[in-house]
């Protein structure tokens, strides 16, 4: 089979991983050096296709034949589909290839099992060394763990990789159950907790440079690399029946135990040989942005997934989280800009965490005014009820949240004019 | 000593770029001059300017002591002043010149996004950086040979100032391999080692690059790629376009698949995530597990 077409059905075969970051590398140059690539912690998108997503990668599956049937996946044994392999020397060649005319910034290799799991490892690894070691590579490389393959398999993979991720796919032990019955959590966590170990080591050797670095500049003599952006996961959103709360849930004990960088969301896409018992529905998008939102919450305002959703079941669609939460919780509210906590200015909806750094350092020098978030373009409908400054109070803080939320979320009457 | 402005008159100041502004700015605020005293006008040669007859020439005040700003607030009205500014906005000299007076008076505030002018420079700080970025993302490179040998040539047309922060970036990524960038304003080259800039692009860089885009022989297989890991059944043209502006399209490879991978989508292609060209291949389901053999022997 030609290249051209291996990579056509390798990369279709890749594409329901949602993950596509090159952020979180460490700093690297190639300037004044043999071989190529260079990478700075921010990840760069080098194409948008025409579903929104990022083209940071390339994203392939080095081979979609697989012993595993999990039902979700259009890679699964009993799917009918073209099956293809990649040499390890054709995704080094694709890489390089791509890398050079700056389409991409890096590899994300992924794979079917194969053989054993050890093998499969063995060979996506290959790939990650001749990439570091006989082309001096030093864009990203995001590595797939294989939760069952060997530990020293994974501690090799991060040495090369600047990301390892094993997914999760379903939150919840028997979603897994049924519809991935060949793997286990329970190894999938494993893998994790070790990825972990790998990644603390490592920054604790790192540490130790920082305070007494080696006398020699020799790589080797330096605490070795493991894994320096982080390690991520994914969760299926919409192959079962699991609710959101669950899955914030799940999602917030995988950043606690094992300090994921990221849990991704997919919203199940239908794919061909559908098994029975999955939907064919269109991806519920709208659920996954919602999701990312809430996670977004956790991650970086401090809220507990059982704030965002009090009791089990979904996050509403209509409004975003933040709304919500503030709309349940209107007897902190209204909040006085002049002389709040700025975690509780960080909880009012319409005003991100940029704005709020902002609002902190400009109270510092004088009071701050409603004319202010004009200028700070916040969104000013959302958090005109939510807030106080000098000059502005709520005229509506009486109001109750029923009727609030109705003013948030459907459109408003056209303004009339006055004749 | 002051060389004795009068207080209502107007000044005429030159600048064509970042560092001859600061020369000039330096000047202006050892003499004490307010911001509504001064005109500033683009370019360097004031014998030329009919308007500035007529106006004071630039005060010199050599003893007075040179005023400081913060290094972090320099950096910002640099970034500012890459920014090209349409007819309707203020220009880039008196924008930073008010900033830069109230920021030596001790005016935090004039940097704040609250602040009306502040809010102006943060906007053009910020323009000018997803410029930048855009440069880092959507610029591609062909491979082209000439005498010495290979060379990654490419062509791009920035909305600011950016060409050589993009240089920056592509020296590292691309360490010794010899570069070309060519714009509409400027040129650069990379030999490896060093850079060489030209204000006005040689004239046949543009249709080097151009040529060895069509010629690039792996090009099929990026535009491949595109449409493989494109997901119809997720079809979302403004996420796509609100990243990636229409007017970079017709540079990409990939620019001219993304209507018809649009329509295509549209017209019932989104039923499945799959693309529709793999899923008319031939397909093979595997017997359940063989373990310690290879799958697809
Ligand atoms: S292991 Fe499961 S999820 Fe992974 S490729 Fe095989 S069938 Fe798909």
């Amino acid at each position: 089979m030609e290249l051209i077409d291996k990579l056509s059905i390798l990369a279709d075969a890749a594409k329901y991983d949602a993950s596509c970051a090159s952020s979180g590398a460490p700093q690297r140059s190639s300037r004044g050096k043999t071989g190529v690539g260079a990478s700075n912690g921010t990840g760069i998108c080098h194409s948008f296709t025409p579903d929104g997503r990022c083209v940071s990668l390339l994203k392939v599956l080095m081979t979609n034949f697989c012993l595993f049937d999990c039902q979700y996946c259009v890679n699964r044994r009993s799917s009918n589909i073209p099956r293809a392999r990649f040499t390890p020397e054709e995704i080094v060649r694709l890489t390089l290839s791509f890398y050079r005319r700056n389409t991409i910034s890096g590899l994300f290799l992924s794979s079917g099992i194969i053989r054993s799991s050890d093998y499969t490892m063995e060979q996506m690894i290959e790939v990650a060394r001749q990439l570091r070691e006989v082309h001096e590579f030093r864009g990203y490389i995001h590595l797939k763990a294989i939760p069952e393959a060997d530990p020293k398999l994974l501690e090799q993979a991060g040495r090369y990789a600047d990301r390892l991720s094993a997914n999760v796919e379903l939150p919840t032990l028997t979603s897994l159950k049924t519809l991935a019955p060949e793997k286990e959590l329970g190894t999938i966590h494993t893998a994790m907790g070790q990825i972990r170990e790998g990644i603390d080591a490592a920054n604790d050797g790192a540490r130790a440079d920082a305070r007494h670095p080696p006398r020699s500049a020799n790589p080797k003599r330096q605490a070795p690399r493991y894994a320096p952006g982080g390690q991520s996961t994914q969760m299926i959103v919409g192959a079962d029946a699991t609710d959101d709360r669950t899955i914030l849930q799940s999602a917030q004990q995988l950043y606690r135990s094992f300090r994921l960088k990221r849990v991704y969301y997919s919203a199940f896409s239908p794919i061909p040989e559908r098994p029975a018992g999955l939907p064919q529905a269109a991806p519920p998008m709208l659920r996954e942005h919602r999701l990312y939102q809430a996670d977004f919450l956790i991650r970086t305002y401090g809220f507990q997934a059982e704030e965002i959703l009090g009791k089990p079941g979904n996050l509403e669609l209509d409004i975003d989280p933040k709304l919500a939460w503030a709309l349940n919780h209107r007897d902190g509210f209204p909040v006085d800009l002049n002389t709040a906590e700025p975690g509780m200015i960080g909880r009012v909806p319409g005003i991100g965490l940029r704005s709020v750094q902002r609002l902190v350092e400009l109270r510092r020098h004088r009071k701050i005014r409603f004319q202010d978030l004009v200028a700070l373009r916040c969104r000013l409908e959302t958090l005109k009820p939510f807030v106080v400054t000098q000059d502005y109070r709520p005229a509506d803080a009486a109001r109750d949240s029923q009727r609030l939320r109705q003013t948030m979320t459907e459109p408003q009457p056209a303004q009339l004019a006055l004749i | 000593m002051i060389d004795s402005p009068g207080t209502s008159t107007l000044i005429v100041a030159y600048a064509s770029d970042f560092d001859g502004w600061r020369e000039q700015a330096r000047q202006l605020l050892k003499a004490g001059i307010p911001p509504a005293r001064v005109t500033w006008r683009d370019g360097s040669d004031r014998n030329d300017d009919l308007f500035s007859m007529g106006a004071e020439s630039l005060p010199i005040a050599p003893n007075a002591p040179t005023p400081t700003i913060a290094r972090a607030h320099l950096q910002a009205l640099s970034r500012a002043a890459r920014y090209r500014t349409q007819p309707h906005e203020i220009g880039r000299w008196p924008l930073l010149y008010q900033t830069l007076w109230r920021l030596s008076r001790g005016d935090e505030t004039a940097l704040n996004a609250a602040d009306e002018t502040g809010a102006e420079v943060q906007r053009r700080q910020h323009a000018v950086k997803r410029e930048a970025h855009h440069l880092h993302a959507f610029l591609r490179f062909h491979p082209d040979a000439d005498a010495r040998g290979e060379c990654f040539v490419a062509w791009f047309e920035p909305a600011h100032e950016v060409l050589d922060l993009g240089a920056e970036h592509f020296a590292d990524r691309l360490g010794s391999a010899r570069f070309r960038i060519a714009t509409p304003q400027g040129g650069v080259e990379w030999n490896g080692e060093h850079f060489t800039y030209h204000a006005t692009c040689p004239r046949e860089w543009r249709a080097r690059a151009q040529s060895a885009a069509s010629a690039d022989e792996d090009r099929a297989l990026w535009r491949t790629y595109f449409v493989s890991t494109f997901n119809p059944a997720r079809l979302n043209h403004k996420v796509m376009t609100q990243h990636m502006p229409q007017r970079f399209w017709r540079h990409l490879s990939e620019g001219d698949l993304i209507p018809a991978l649009e329509a295509k989508a549209r017209h019932g292609g989104q039923r499945l995530a799959q693309e529709a060209s793999v899923g008319e291949r031939k397909g093979k389901a595997l017997p359940p597990a063989r373990p310690e053999r290879d799958a697809d022997a």
